[in-house]
């Protein structure tokens, strides 16, 4: 915390922070601000995009941060569903999920749209749905549901939790999609799936939280919960009644290219119309259409205090850190709860205080601060350096969930590939801290990564190999001319690769073992020391760590 | 707050602490031991796996169950020698013929409407608030924590099979691989203070491909020695090393387990056909790791092996019999696999899942409850019986707390401390294992030998 605070100190003396402004008086101009270096860019690009490249840091370097975020804020999404009803449909709707996840990859490596993207992935680890289940055989409403939240990305929260809500990809997934009013005869009662995990996950987890997402305790020391059984079953009341679009049944409609992409349609004989008790003691009147029911309870939901901290807390893990401080994460929530121009849930307001505050931008430094990557975050870097493409154009990663642990839309379960809470044994737990991503870190899939990294950077450029299967027209290549033709000179070599990737951050060990390494192999083999050079750095801890 | 709820709460709180002590000197053990958790993600619907077959048990059973009830005449039956014999008070699920032939020839037995509890609970104190409660039942996450942790209402973040690991860590000093592996990821059940669980894949361990220990093979020798000079050189970040801790621990485990896997199948000691599934898969591969247990000098196991879509919100007639029989089949596999490797009597299967589910139904499908049975398989079982009270199933009957919601009638607990014990673990360790059973007045439920 010490060094937090000097760097901060420093950085109002340097009068950077941009909290406060100039109150220094008379007209003196104000100071021209400290030049942002290539490595500080870097740093704020693997925040806020699939990876940080030489020629967007530039950009960044030139139009400062908040001149990038707003540029970014209004470009316009990248979508998916487009591309999907653009391929001609195969017999099956599943063989469309490579479509899905290539449209996934194109946009997030190429997309302009980039904190979009970015964004849209970080919601997507959120409120999830996923293509391993029932949405298997659902593609485009896969698609569509990531358009969703593409599109809603720097949107209100509140918009965004009703248009996930009544998109069918989530009502097949969590089972609201189908549910009926209770029907005693039959000892049959609303479906609670739904009504649990939109509170648990998407909005405002188990217990109740302060601004700054510490948990709030009662007189015994306890955390309050947010709710109980019977508020559950009360949302479970209110979301009964919906059904795919244009369904001729109300239960067990086949998922039509169309229905798979329109909001839910509402049958008002299935829904249920008694008194409904919410958070908070908020009650809805019997006799309220469906569609009445559903506004009073995400309207109930989105004006409950712990939203704020909880998507706070959520979106700087995926973006920024695993551990911010109870301070950083109340300035987000109070961005949240008023974006300035008195509007609460203001999503790009929040991403812009996310990626914008002072801990966000530490000094090269504390050993706390940053998280260690996404592993698919680790490829995208990777591609997005070395301008990764296949021959035919296609990126067929389809797989990418057991390659890399994650992929668009492919979580194991609605609660994502890893816990906001893991920590994993040893100092990072002993010191009550928490490290997200390390829980899908295991021994296999790390060496799962470290293999496949070897084939990316030897064999698929160079030939096939049995160990990494024939290149064909679908293997993704990355382009290494340029490290190819300084691969003679050792240092050249690694100072080129270590600036693309680390913007020069390579550690003395690092530098050591590469040159060691190329020490061995024969100047007359460039490919080869330049693949060389590449997969010691993107295997290494440091190259796993987003500062 | 309960006592044993503040030693678990000091436990928590100083780690290290509770570890100091040494179990029989620290002395190796003289046998083999091998507990196999067997975790159903979603919350197995496991009242509709063992259903009572008596007249009127069944038909409070079925008007409870309504459209997602199992027809009488569909269920096998089964014979649990502590009722009249011939009486087949209970039945299986149709899909899980295996699992019935296993029950009848005494390799298994279920514990009835088990889950987590701080305490003896009865419905009264339940709506009274007059005893403690697990925090947040119904929530998968929460309460698979509670299976796998039994940490009740602390917040510690171990689970029980680590604990056990971390108290016979000096027991076992000599294996060549953590007594705790995982062929299903991370999990909170194998999570220590003292010890690390190995992660491996479902088929096992994978290679570093492009690297080797042989100071023969030239450049990937090389490179394996770069690449483990990377993984241990000293980071500033915590991520940096925790990322490199991972790194660490799969280079030094996965030459000498794969090899002991290889030499497993080449010796053929296991034919046993194992189901294609994923279950079926971990299993088989547990089954080749125990073959191979002489070779890494193992003298206590303990597996977690887990398959998921449990959660029957939906379409529960079309999904369960698959589910059910995946569990079955693979189960009887693994038994049929430790029968050929001699080990039979030192290998234990039992399963955990999130929690059991309502009685009633949504249309077509259940939702998230409380209690629910659980399968032991292996040779020291004493099989063929049913341990627990089974409730009876009935719509605001005693044991419901709503919606057909169970309260257990046998705490997680107790489940685990019965294993425990067979493990190794003396009786006065074994409120480290199980926090809270000192609570309840059976510490063992008597179902292993």
């Amino acid at each position: 915390m010490t060094t937090r605070l000097i760097s901060l100190l420093i950085s109002l003396l340097l009068g950077i922070a941009g909290c406060g402004g100039n109150s220094g008086g008379g007209n003196n101009e104000p100071p021209p601000p400290t030049p942002i270096t290539k490595a500080e860019a870097f740093q704020f690009l693997n925040q806020a995009t699939f990876g940080a490249t030489d020629a967007e840091a530039q950009r960044v370097i030139n139009m400062r941060y908040e001149a990038w975020i707003d540029e970014q804020l209004q470009q316009p999404a990248s979508l998916q569903l487009p591309h999907l009803q653009s391929v001609p449909p195969p017999q099956f709707m599943f063989q469309l999920q490579p479509d899905r996840v290539d449209i996934w990859f194109r946009n997030a490596l190429n997309g302009q749209d980039q904190l979009r993207q970015r964004v849209a992935f970080a919601l997507s680890e959120i409120m999830v749905v996923s293509q391993l289940g029932v949405l298997g055989d659902q593609p485009y409403a896969l698609a569509s549901y990531y358009d969703v939240l593409a599109r809603n990305a720097f949107g209100n929260y509140r918009d965004l939790i009703e248009e996930v809500t009544l998109h069918p990809a989530m009502g097949a997934y969590l089972s609201m999609l189908g549910n009926e009013k209770p029907d005693p005869v039959r000892n049959i009662r609303p479906d609670e799936n739904y009504a649990r995990e939109l509170m648990q996950l998407f909005s405002i987890g188990l217990v109740e939280l302060n601004q700054d997402g510490s948990i709030r305790l009662d007189a015994d020391n306890q955390p309050i919960p947010t709710y109980d059984q019977a508020i559950i079953e009360a949302f479970a009341h209110v979301y009964t009644g919906w059904t795919y679009a244009g369904a001729p049944v109300f239960q067990g409609a086949f998922p039509t290219q169309q229905r798979q992409i329109f909001p839910m349609e509402l049958w008002p004989q299935f829904h249920d119309t008694g008194e409904k008790t919410l958070l908070n003691g908020v009650t809805l009147p019997a006799g309220q259409t469906g569609e009445q029911d559903l506004a009073g309870a995400l309207d109930n939901i989105f004006s409950h205090p712990n939203v704020a901290p909880f998507i706070a807390i959520r979106l700087i893990q995926r973006l920024v850190t695993s551990n911010p401080s109870p301070s950083y994460v109340s300035r987000v929530a109070g961005v949240f709860n008023n974006n300035g121009s008195g509007v609460r849930g203001d999503l790009g307001a929040v991403v812009k205080a996310i990626l914008l505050d002072e801990e966000a931008r530490p000094d090269l430094r504390m050993d706390l601060d940053g998280k260690v990557k996404e592993p698919i975050l680790r490829l995208t870097q990777l591609w997005r350096t070395y301008n990764a493409a296949s021959a035919s154009g296609r990126y067929p990663y389809n797989f990418a969930y057991i390659l890399f642990g994650q992929g668009p839309l492919q979580s194991p379960s609605v609660f994502n590939f890893f816990s906001p809470f893991y920590a994993p044994p040893g100092e990072i737990r002993d010191s009550g801290l928490v490290a997200p991503e390390l829980e899908i870190a295991t021994e296999f899939l790390n060496t799962y990564i470290t293999n496949y990294m070897f084939c990316q950077t030897f064999f698929w450029n160079q030939e096939s190999s049995p160990d990494c299967g024939p290149i064909t027209d679908d293997t993704v290549l990355i382009d290494t001319t340029a490290e190819v033709a300084v691969a003679n000179d050792a240092d050249a070599l690694i100072d080129m690769v270590g600036e693309k990737l680390v913007a020069g951050r390579i550690s003395a060990t690092l530098r050591t073992e590469i040159a060691g390494m190329l020490a061995r192999i024969p100047e007359d083999q460039p490919n080869l020391r330049a693949a060389e050079t590449i997969y010691l750095l993107v295997t290494s801890p440091e190259y796993a760590y987003q500062r | 707050m309960t006592g044993a709820s503040v030693a678990a709460a000091t436990m928590a709180s100083t780690p290290g602490l509770t570890y100091a002590q040494t179990i029989g000197g620290g002395a190796p053990f003289d046998d083999y031991r091998a507990l196999v958790c067997v975790f159903l993600f979603g919350g197995n619907d496991s009242f509709n796996m063992l259903v009572p077959n008596t007249t009127a048990e069944y038909n409070a059973y079925a008007a409870s169950r309504q459209n997602l009830a199992i027809a009488k005449t569909d269920l096998l039956p089964i014979n649990p020698v502590s009722f009249t014999p011939g009486s087949e008070p209970f039945g299986l699920h149709p899909a899980m013929t295996s699992l019935q032939q296993l029950f009848e020839s005494g390799a298994a037995s279920f514990v009835a409407n088990a889950g987590p509890l701080i305490e003896p609970t009865t419905k009264d104190q339940f709506f009274n608030q007059s005893v403690a409660l697990p925090p947040q039942l119904f929530s998968h996450n929460d309460q698979q924590d509670q299976w796998l942790s039994l940490r009740g209402k602390t917040p510690s973040k171990t689970g029980w099979a680590g604990r056990m690991a971390d108290l016979i860590r000096t027991n076992v000093a000599y294996q060549q691989m953590a007594t705790n592996a995982s062929l299903f990821g991370t999990n909170t059940f194998q999570s220590a203070e003292e010890t690390v669980a190995y992660v491996m894949g479902a088929t096992g361990p994978l290679e570093f491909g492009f690297m080797s220990s042989d100071p023969d093979a030239g450049l990937l020798y090389e490179q394996g020695q770069a690449f483990g000079r990377i993984i241990d050189a000293s980071y500033q970040s915590i991520y940096e090393r925790g990322f490199a801790a991972v790194q660490r621990r799969a280079i030094d485990s996965a030459e000498n387990v794969i090899a002991a896997i290889r030499a497993a199948e080449n010796s053929g000691a296991i034919t046993t056909v194992f189901p294609a599934s994923q279950l079926g898969t971990q299993l088989e591969t547990v089954a080749k790791l125990i073959a191979a247990r002489d070779q890494l000098q193992m003298r206590r196991q303990i597996f977690f092996v887990a398959t998921g879509g449990f959660d029957s919100h939906d379409d529960q007639n079309q999904n369960q019999p698959g589910l059910l029989a995946n569990i079955s089949e693979s189960i009887a596999a693994f038994h049929a696999a430790t029968v050929e490797l001699d080990v039979a009597d030192a290998v234990t299967t039992f399963t955990q899942s999130d929690f059991g589910r309502t009685l009633t139904s949504n249309g077509d499908g259940t939702d998230h409850a409380w209690g629910g049975n659980q399968i032991v398989v292996g040779g020291s079982v004493v099989g063929q019986d049913i341990y627990g009270t089974f409730p009876v199933l009935e719509i605001g009957g005693d044991d419901d707390v709503g919606g057909g919601r169970m309260i257990p009638t046998t705490s997680a607990d107790q489940f685990a401390a019965t294993l425990a014990k067979w493990f190794g673990i003396p009786d006065a360790d074994l409120d480290i294992v199980a926090p809270h059973i000192d609570n309840f007045m059976q510490r063992d439920l008597g179902f292993m030998a």
